[in-house]
């Protein structure tokens, strides 16, 4: 029997019916479906049981706890905020939530490298054991000290409010250089202001809780400056309705329409760069309708009337110099504030039981010019905030005491001797340590003075994050040798002849000094969340192992065998300082903290402050107040003597006292008709880190676009310019110039050009890479001629259709 | 007609809302952060195509149209609203493979991803611009899977993904409360945005519980819903006592 | 006539032809197919319920505080005991050596493995509605040997793993939720 064609169709036909009576087409659709979701290119992330650890975020001074969620006590999936932490309170900022990406970002230095090529080469580096690594920086270190070159060794830290940079600062004294630097700070210029006039060194905290009415100069509250999860906090408690409690008024004072401008309950819109000028209005409205603080004025301030000075010439007072310099209608004029709103801000002031003044300029990372910070503290001397019962207060940045002196050897006595490089001689003298950065590196990039041998980068990036970025790299090719401890390979480090990776701070146990803006003596520890992933070491230890390796008074000076025995030190002089207390959320109010009244210890003795510390909660006391100053007249100085001392005695009256003093930017106006001002924001990281992936996904599509970043202008510039909306255009300073797209936005003030911070990065990841430009790279450092520190305000800018 | 929005659900003792107050949010992106840790939103190189990228909480600028200087702006952070209108939310009415359901105990909205084929249907009836796409297989750089909670499984390609109010926070609380001897249907829980937003902007809680902040913040003079016009009825309150924001809310995002 | 003959043993003919498909098929599907879709693997270590009768079940199949199931338990759990041999088993002996000393995990090749997309609270189960672990789990008390291991080739889950139908099944019998949420994560 052959099989024809009907017989196998008969065939088939039973074969499909049999077919469907089996599981066969049932279960494979079934299967299917589910084999679907198993791409193996689809991450299935592993189970297990999940735990929490809290530590205290590092990312920024703010001092945040934060808590972080292990699967299988080693895999972190999560950082929030920590709850039970006092000030932070369960809150964290966009960075602090993705500081994971950190952690496991794939730009991380996974061991020590060695530039191999040629200086800047990123693919020049090839790994090299620690061992090697650090034999190498000793016998720098070794034949430098040998050869009486100590002083050209040089360190720049970020990490600023930490022990490591008291370590920093203790083993360059030791080894006899005084060119330790920190990046810069806005605490740079303030605690010179604050020591000139009180003669105490001191950052100036703020009484945010206390106070009922915040005219806030400049200070972006909302957008990261001082401490920003615990500004944030004060906010929302601004914001709750309290019954029968007024709210707190919040006076914004900026040229551009911030977010914190925004949130204000009023906005005063000035001239960029002016809020200085208007300060000095407003203090011209106080003394001229005598709305001031008199019994103040008249007990504790000095230079406020006319004086004699020891040569005997009279010496014209603050009163008189700003009833003559700085009349509403000048003043209008300088800030384009009208003269009604002047007289009203000044009116509005004096009436408030607890008024506070505040000022500030971007994450709190800019120093500002001396005599505007002076102008200030001046405001605030005489609304009388700076008594007892007032809104100001004076914390000290180690109210327990320094570690112990370090030993100086001969070499270090010589060392000490010689001046840091590039600093002006003009610097006052006073109590607060002196940070010249860019003085520093101009004198280092233009080789004048003396050489720099060697570089230490630790935790800074400064080749993106500085101001004038081109100026940065030239100095870094001008050191001899470079010895970066970057977690990362950021713009900086590719400079770097050595890299000696740090944990990240995730990884590391450290610690943080000092809450910036807030009225309170702060210390906490940061604990490790997790095992470090790959080959590095903390730099306090590989710090201490250099130190041991050098010898001498060096090795001496540091005692201790790990980072973790420094810590304990610090602890150990809290805890024997007998104030303060370990502070948990609900049981602590931050409201409750004013100065004068120290808190009881809730802790035995230092192993368990110790303990409590590395479980993730923080030490706070309340600063002292400020009954006494320690000037030459015992009094506020709104004359400061100092300063007076330090310029020449026989220098002009206003050029000791608080003044508007804008430094004229660089270019021609006919050239570069517009200003440009760079602006901050929380969704941007504009420092040692890069923006997240995380943090990218928050920018909107008018800020970045693709490659394109947009500045903002308003519409009527763009009409003068013949550009429209989302328009390509060029935007050049004497700095440089970019491509850019432009957004027309009135929160800008005709003829000011607004840029974004923390874009276009060269280093790290493609999700970071070519986004836009870097607004450091196209702004103007002014250096302060009294302090030499570098203020930025604006830069003469032009914009042409691209 | 939508008066009586909860009378067609059934009798439960809760239902979940959230209250975002827009007078304490100051838009620093924290709550968008957190959200997409915590639920695995995958991120690309380029996030700034809007309409191809991966967001639950997006937060939108909103702007007063004023000139300089009385120009202000507002951010307002956006969920998922949970659209509680009578029947169906938008989304699950047009869903053709009940991938997206809303659950009358809770009035979650929920999306099942892989149920989920990817037709859009959803993303085209969501007033809100809620959901998104999956485009592109979801890819992290290799070091980064190490991140990724295993509390809510990843997404694929082809697929749309929204905001759940964390609801495996909610059944990790229902279990806690099951060991605790207590009640697992009536337990209140935080998801990840009101958990880490630093000035307590956001409140999140049981509606149906008069005592609760959400409820008492529900009936706020100041609060507002987006759309309301429409009827979608969403579980998502808004707080602001600045008329030019509270106008904006019945124009579109 | 003849063609009507022809006729009639075409047909019976066709029939024969129907029927060898049909069995054919038949046959396939229920002998054939299942052994073609899985395949038979074997735990990395026999471990046998049995032979820990000293311990209770809940020492290592427990609720951790946050409410969520342990499941499986880590080879710290076994380290517990077993940090040194406790008899000659050559199957201990590959658990002290290969796995407690060097802390590495034991690749468990779980029967009732669900996707990561699932959500099974145990909580509900056992705690809240007292259903007996059997009712789902095999009942491992008697068990002198561990049962092969059948993984189905197009999914990679074991052929007990349950599938959501039942799991629907029972919900609706009980009148219990069928929420997405309560199970899909």
């Amino acid at each position: 029997m052959s099989l024809g064609r009907r017989a196998f169709l008969q065939f088939v036909g039973g074969a499909i019916g049999g077919t469907l009576l089996t599981p066969i087409p049932w279960k494979l659709a079934d299967d299917s479906a589910i084999w679907t979701q198993n791409w193996s290119w689809r991450p299935s992330p592993e189970r297990g049981e999940i735990t929490r650890v809290r530590s205290v975020c590092q990312l920024c001074p703010g001092g945040c706890g934060i808590t972080a969620r292990l699967v299988n006590g080693r895999r972190a999936v999560a950082v929030t905020g920590n709850e039970a932490h006092a000030l932070s309170g369960g809150g964290v900022c966009p960075m602090g939530a993705s500081s994971l990406q950190y952690l496991y970002a794939p730009y991380r230095i996974q061991q020590p490298l060695k530039q191999m090529g040629s200086r800047g080469d990123s693919k020049g580096f090839k790994p090299v054991s620690w061992a090697e690594a650090l034999k190498e920086v000793t016998a720098k270190l070794t034949k430098l000290r040998s050869e009486g070159k100590s002083h050209t060794v040089a360190c720049l830290t970020g990490q600023k409010r930490s022990t490591m940079a008291r370590l920093w600062k203790r083993f360059l004294t030791a080894y006899g250089s005084p060119n330790f630097y920190t990046m810069p700070d806005a605490a740079d210029s303030m605690r010179l202001a604050v020591a000139l006039t009180t003669g105490r060194d001191a950052e100036v905290g703020f009484l945010w809780d206390k106070a009922t009415y915040v005219l806030n100069f400049g200070a972006p509250l909302l957008e990261g400056w001082g401490s920003p999860v615990y500004l944030q906090k004060v906010f929302g408690r601004w914001q709750t309705e309290k019954p029968g409690v007024p709210r707190t008024v919040l006076v914004h004072v900026e040229s551009r329409a911030s977010l914190t401008a925004s949130k204000a309950h009023r906005w005063i819109a000035c001239n960029p760069g002016t809020e200085a000028a208007l300060a000095l209005g407003i203090a011209h409205v106080l003394v001229r309708d005598k709305l001031y603080d008199a019994a103040f004025v008249a007990e504790k301030v000095f230079g406020f009337e006319d004086w004699t000075d020891a040569t005997g010439a009279q010496r014209k007072g603050f009163r008189n110099v700003v009833l003559a310099k700085y009349g509403v209608e000048e003043t209008a004029k300088i800030t384009g504030v009208a003269p009604q709103t002047i007289q009203d801000l000044a009116r509005e002031l004096a009436k408030q039981k607890h008024a506070l003044v505040v000022w500030g300029q971007d994450k709190g990372d800019k120093p500002n010019s001396l005599y505007h910070d002076l102008a200030f503290l001046a405001l605030n001397a005489l609304l009388g905030t700076l008594t007892p019962s007032g809104t100001v207060v004076l914390v000290p940045p180690d109210p327990w005491g320094d570690l112990p002196e370090p030993v100086l050897d001969t070499e270090a006595y010589r060392g000490a001797g010689q001046t840091a490089l590039g600093r002006p001689s003009t610097v006052p003298r006073t109590k607060a340590p002196v940070n010249t950065v860019l003085p520093f590196l101009e004198a280092l990039a233009s080789g004048s003075e003396y050489p720099v041998e060697l570089l230490f980068i630790h935790e800074a990036n400064p080749a993106y994050s500085l101001p004038e970025t081109a100026l940065v790299t030239q100095a870094l090719q001008k050191a001899a040798m470079v010895v970066s401890f970057s977690s990362f390979m950021d713009e900086t480090t590719q400079w770097a002849d050595i890299i000696l990776p740090n944990h990240t701070a995730l990884e590391r146990l450290d610690d943080v000094i000092g809450l910036p803006g807030a009225p309170y003596v702060y210390y906490a520890l940061a604990s490790p969340i997790v095992k470090p992933l790959y080959d590095t070491k903390g730099t306090g230890d590989v710090l201490l192992n250099l130190a041991a390796a050098v010898g001498g008074g060096v090795a001496e000076s540091h005692p201790w065998k790990t980072y973790e025995e420094v810590l304990k030190a610090t602890v150990a002089s809290i805890a024997k300082a007998g104030t303060g207390l370990v502070a948990t959320a609900g049981s602590f109010d931050p409201a409750s903290v004013l100065p004068g009244r120290p808190l009881q210890p809730n802790f035995k003795d230092a192993a368990d402050l110790w303990n409590k510390l590395k479980a993730g909660a923080c030490w706070v006391d309340a600063p002292a107040a400020v009954e006494s100053f320690a000037t030459p007249s015992e009094r506020y100085e709104l004359a400061c003597q100092g300063l007076m001392v330090s310029i020449s005695p026989t220098a002009a009256d206003d050029l000791f006292m608080p003044r508007f003093h804008p430094l004229k930017p660089s270019g021609e106006e006919s050239e570069f008709p517009l200003l440009l001002v760079a602006y901050a924001s929380l969704m941007l990281s504009e420092g040692y880190v890069p923006n997240t992936p995380f943090m990218n996904k928050l920018l909107p599509d008018d800020v970045l676009r693709k490659q394109d970043v947009f500045v903002e202008i308003h519409p009527e510039t763009a009409r003068t310019l013949g550009l429209a909306d989302k328009a390509a255009a060029v935007l050049k300073t004497p700095r440089g110039e970019t491509p850019v797209r432009v957004r027309l936005t009135t929160a800008v003030k005709p003829g000011v050009v607004a840029a974004p911070q923390g874009f276009g990065h060269t280093a790290y990841d493609e999700y970071v890479q070519q986004k836009g430009f870097n607004a450091n790279s196209l702004v103007e450092v002014q250096l302060d001629p009294i302090t030499g520190l570098g203020t930025l305000w604006a830069t003469r800018a032009q914009l042409r259709r691209a | 007609m939508s008066g009586s929005a909860h009378s067609e659900h059934a009798e439960s003792k809760v239902r979940y809302g959230m209250v975002i107050d827009l007078d304490k949010c100051t838009g620093c992106g924290a709550c968008s952060v957190a959200c997409q840790q915590e639920n695995n939103v995958s991120f690309r190189p380029d996030e700034s195509d809007k309409l191809r990228t991966l967001s639950w909480m997006t937060l939108y600028r909103l702007e007063n149209g004023a000139g300089y200087p009385d120009y202000r702006a507002a951010m307002l952070p956006r969920p998922c609203m949970h659209c509680d209108s009578p029947h169906h939310s938008p989304c699950t009415f047009v869903c053709p493979v009940n991938a997206t359901i809303r659950d009358e105990h809770t009035g979650i909205v929920d999306h099942v991803a892989v149920r989920c084929i990817g037709c859009r249907y959803c993303m085209v009836a969501c007033p809100y611009h809620a959901r998104s796409f999956n485009w592109w297989d979801p890819k992290w750089p290799k070091s980064m899977e190490a991140m990724l909670t295993p509390e809510v499984s990843p997404r694929m390609r082809g697929v749309v993904e929204k905001c759940t109010f964390c609801h495996h926070r909610l059944n990790l609380a229902r279990d806690r409360a099951r060991l605790n001897g207590e009640d697992p249907d009536s337990v209140v829980y935080t998801p990840a945005c009101a958990e880490v937003c630093p000035t307590g902007a956001i409140t999140f809680g049981n509606l149906k519980d008069p005592n609760s902040d959400v409820a008492k913040l529900a009936k706020d003079p100041r609060a507002f819903r987006l759309l309301e016009k429409l009827h979608t009825e969403p579980k998502v309150y808004y707080l602001s006592s600045a008329q030019w924001i509270r106008r904006q809310s019945d124009n579109g995002l | 006539m003849g063609e009507v003959k022809k006729s009639a043993s075409q047909k019976g003919a066709g029939i024969v032809f129907f029927l060898a498909g049909f069995i054919g098929a038949l046959l396939v599907g229920w002998v054939v197919f299942p052994n073609v879709l899985y395949s038979t693997k074997t735990q990395p270590i026999t471990f046998l319920h049995s032979s820990h009768q000293d311990s209770n079940c809940e020492d290592c199949h427990y609720f951790r505080d946050d409410g969520s199931y342990n499941g499986l338990p880590k080879v710290a759990k076994c380290a517990e005991c077993h940090a040194e041999p406790m008899g000659d088993s050559p199957e201990e002996k590959k658990l002290v050596e290969e796995y407690i000393q060097q802390e590495r995990e034991i690749p468990w090749l779980v029967y009732a493995w669900q996707p990561d997309n699932v959500y099974f609270s145990h909580a509900a189960h056992t705690q809240q509605q007292g259903i007996e672990c059997v009712r789902c789990h095999r009942d491992v008390t008697k068990e002198t040997k561990n049962p092969p291991f059948k993984e189905n080739r197009l999914t990679g889950y074991s052929d007990k793993t349950m599938k959501m139908v039942e799991c629907e099944k029972c919900h609706a019998e009980h009148g219990a939720s069928n929420a997405c949420h309560l199970c899909h994560k």
